[in-house]
């Protein structure tokens, strides 16, 4: 038998994931908000190899409004799947039918699956199904994909549908001269098109879709040949063509619902409805926002947070991955460099990033379960009328929230926002927001140089969202974003339970993407820099910095007095690694780093290898700061190596170590993300040009929010820097004359691409 | 009038959609069609969230003013 491919089609947080969860065993992350899937992905279906299922994305329709619309009425139109599973949520299957009427169109076998059954049945009412397939003329079959019931049937059905080809004709008319009208265009346009693709490209024509004007290649003449059909159809029933044929689908499913539901409940309002009569009110909703939030960051960051990263750090990390590694690999009898290489290296730098893990799951789970219970949508929606001041939309509230967590996930859900401009300004502002992978980073600078003070991860936050606002007043205020940003309309789901499964898989999933990255991208990264800074080239002997240092005939006293001459410290404090390849290499682009404060090669080497991923600045500082600890106990005052950060930074920057500290984690924060994020942002720009602007926009603003921080800081110490002041001070002019001078250029069209 | 001058827990009928085609398309696609019932739920700064055809559907200020009942 040949191989069928089955599409899973139906609105927005219908389920679909869900069910394509259960059909091929996958595991898609499932969101509880509209456009979590926003490309086709495809599985084969358990027990049968020769069966694709794809994934669609959700949509309320197939005009091409949205990307989300565009991609799945494209998957449906050009590759033509075997059959359609159409996912339909049986609690709003007004709505849904919607779609369901278009999709019968198409000419495709189409199996309608009503979903929710088990919600349905609680609230009491009944949808006759033999009535409804009656009137779709397809076969209906009710499920319910979160417990896992009909699913299986269901695939069968739609195979078995796949091989008969049994395609569903349309039973909808609409009234008769709109009928006449496109059985003309049928007529002079899609003639030979086979003849169940007819209708739908017909009322796609009818409705001056110029997508489908431009497939079908239609010349200039039969286009105003056509127009003439359409403007009689508008004149005789005096609405615009679009509007006719919505107008009448929905006539058409009112009077389905009327013959196929029995409602038990008439109007009233529902508890989902009376929860957000309190959450989303006038004057509680920004409160109770700002309520949850502070309570979801206190658990992960706070006591709770902290109590464990600690453990993780000092049992985990220092005594069995680091300290317990050494002893193992020592009593192997290894040689010392391997010893090094496994230990200082590897375990010093996974190990860095893997105490955050603890931490950052009880952040995930914690968003998770705001998720999925339905909060988050809502959140969307409060967030939009503060956004609209500074050009963003509610929407991209989410894209930030989840930007918390991951940065790539973060600029993928920007694709939910239909405007381009939008979205364009969400993807350029979204890795401004701590992600994960920056909190070690934060946690290193407020546990090194302030002694775990908790401002500072307040204010990297804050640092964040003032970047943000920042820059969306002022990139309103360009040519490129001028414009309004689009009017917000969402769909909100009803609130229900999280469920424990659901909860428990979105917070793996973005956890081990974490951890796979220590796993793979660190590891790797981190061997490398411990070869670069274990090897180098001393007096003129190229070999282990350690080792050379060891032999006075090398490393004499005047060959160590003219590196501390070259490095400028002190003979006593030249250490081996100044001589390292990674030195030479940190040395050759400091000087970029020195007007922030941060001149020195290890900080400049740490920012470098942070593109790689954020959580390497952090596991870079444990390599290259893995020296001289002769207490190798974590004791109280944290990692030993803090103690190294905290002298090298206050050594280079002349006693200001704080503010340089401050400086550095706001340019590592704000500047551009890493390489996987880099990648995201290409992908959603959809433009190299775009996206090259974006990065650098990031790395701009990161320089120049380093420098006034750094310059000013030294100015209020009273250690001012005169070409840096000024400099400063220009920067914040510029800023100031941007915010409140600069006029809006009003857009002379609404840019939807 | 515009939606955005029901109350919270009022309902109207829809009389008229404005705004451009592609506007109207999209609110049409959610259901927002003329003749059709529409209760809104819950009234914030101008944003609206309403309850029409069995969904929830949060619409802003500048969308919601597009609306007629």
């Amino acid at each position: 038998m040949a191989d069928i491919t089955i599409a899973l089609a139906g609105n927005p947080n219908c389920g679909k994931t869900t069910l394509f969860n259960a059909l091929t065993g996958s595991k898609q992350y499932v969101g509880n908000w509209p456009g979590v899937t926003v490309e086709e992905k495809h599985g084969k279906l358990k027990g049968h190899d020769d069966v694709t299922i794809a994934d669609l994305p959700g949509i309320y329709s197939l005009s091409p409004y949205t990307l989300e619309e565009v991609v799945a009425r494209d998957y449906l139109t050009e590759h033509r799947p075997d059959a359609i599973l159409n996912i339909v949520d049986g609690t709003n299957l007004e709505r849904n039918l919607y779609l369901t009427t278009q999709l019968v169109e198409l000419g495709i076998p189409t199996l309608v699956a009503v979903n929710m059954m088990d919600v349905i049945e609680k609230n009491g009412d009944v949808i006759d199904l033999a009535e409804l397939a009656k009137a779709l003329d397809c076969k209906v079959v009710s499920i319910s994909a979160l417990k896992g019931t009909g699913v299986r049937e269901a695939a069968e059905e739609a195979v078995a549908l796949a091989r008969s080809g049994n395609k569903p004709i349309p039973q909808h008319r609409f009234v008769g001269s709109v009928e006449h009208a496109i059985a003309h265009i049928e007529e002079v346009t899609v003639h030979d098109l086979p003849e169940e693709q007819q209708r739908w490209y017909a009322i796609k024509l009818f409705e001056r879709d110029e997508k489908v004007q431009k497939k079908l290649g239609l010349s200039d003449e039969v286009i105003a040949h056509i127009e003439n059909d359409i403007q009689a159809c508008e004149t005789e029933l005096d609405d615009d063509a679009e509007s006719i044929i919505t107008s009448q689908r929905y006539d058409y499913i009112t009077s389905i619902i009327g013959t196929c539901l029995r409602r038990a409940n008439k109007g009233e309002l529902t508890t989902s409805d009376k929860i957000d009569r309190i959450v989303t009110n006038r004057i509680a909703a920004l409160p109770i926002f700002a309520a949850i939030m502070f309570g979801v960051y206190w658990i992960a960051m706070g006591p709770f947070g902290t109590f464990l990263t600690d453990w993780t750090n000092d049992v985990l990390g220092g005594e069995w991955l680091t300290e317990g590694s050494r002893a193992l690999f020592e009593s192997w009898g290894l040689s010392s460099w391997l010893v090094g290489l496994l230990s200082d290296g590897i375990c010093a730098g996974v190990g860095a990033v893997l105490g955050f893990v603890p931490q950052l799951l009880v952040l995930f789970l914690l968003l998770a379960i705001l998720e999925d219970c339905g909060y988050m949508a809502r959140i969307a929606f409060i967030m939009d009328r503060i956004f609209r001041r500074f050009g963003l939309s509610g929407k991209s509230f989410i894209p930030m929230l989840v930007g918390t967590g991951c940065g790539v996930p973060g600029v993928m859900a920007s694709r939910t926002i239909e405007s381009e401009r939008d979205r364009r300004m969400t993807i350029t502002t979204t890795c401004f927001i701590p992600c994960g992978a920056k909190m070690p980073i934060i946690g290193l600078i407020a546990g090194a140089l302030f002694g775990g003070a908790a401002w500072v991860s307040t204010s990297a936050y804050f640092i964040g969202v003032a970047a943000i606002i920042i820059s969306g007043v002022m990139l309103k205020k360009t040519k490129m974003f001028a414009g309004d940003p689009a009017p917000f309309v969402m769909e909100l789901p009803a609130y229900h339970a999280p469920s424990v499964s659901n909860v428990l898989r979105s917070m793996w999933e973005r956890g081990w993407s974490f951890i796979k990255k220590a796993g793979t991208i660190i590891l790797l990264s981190s061997i490398i820099i411990w070869a670069l800074k274990s090897f180098g080239t001393v007096n003129g002997q190229f070999g282990m910095v350690d080792e050379l240092y060891e032999d006075p005939s090398i490393a004499t006293d005047e060959y160590i007095e003219s590196v501390a001459a070259r490095t400028g410290i002190s003979p006593e404090e030249v250490n081996p690694m100044d001589d390292s390849i990674l030195a030479g290499i940190g040395n050759t682009f400091a000087p970029v780093f020195a007007p922030l404060g941060f001149g020195s090669w290890k900080p400049a080497v740490a920012t470098v290898t942070g593109l790689v991923a954020k959580e390497e600045v952090v596991s870079t500082f444990g390599v290259l700061y893995n020296y001289d600890t002769d207490s190798e106990e974590w004791d109280d005052e944290g990692s030993p190596v803090w103690a190294n950060v905290e002298a090298d930074f206050q050594s280079f920057s002349n006693g200001h170590g704080q503010i340089a500290a401050f400086a550095f984690m706001i340019f590592n924060l704000l500047c551009a993300p890493c390489f996987a994020a880099m990648g995201a942002i290409k992908r959603e720009m959809n433009n190299g040009k775009w996206a090259a602007f974006a990065i650098g926009y990031m790395c701009v603003f990161a320089y120049a929010a380093g420098l006034v921080v750094y310059q000013i800081g030294l100015a209020t110490v009273g250690a001012l820097n005169p070409i840096g002041i000024v400099a400063a001070v220009a920067v914040l002019g510029f800023v100031g004359y941007m915010l409140f001078v600069k006029k809006y250029h009003e857009a002379e069209e609404l840019l939807v691409k | 009038m515009p939606l955005t001058l029901l109350r919270a827990g009022e309902g109207s009928i829809i009389t008229r959609i404005g705004g451009n085609a592609e506007t109207r398309q999209f609110l049409e696609g959610l259901g927002f069609v003329v003749g059709t019932p529409v209760t809104v739920i819950s009234v914030t700064a101008g944003n609206v969230i309403c309850s029409i055809r069995d969904s929830r559907v949060a619409v802003s200020e500048g969308m919601a003013k597009k609306i007629y009942v």
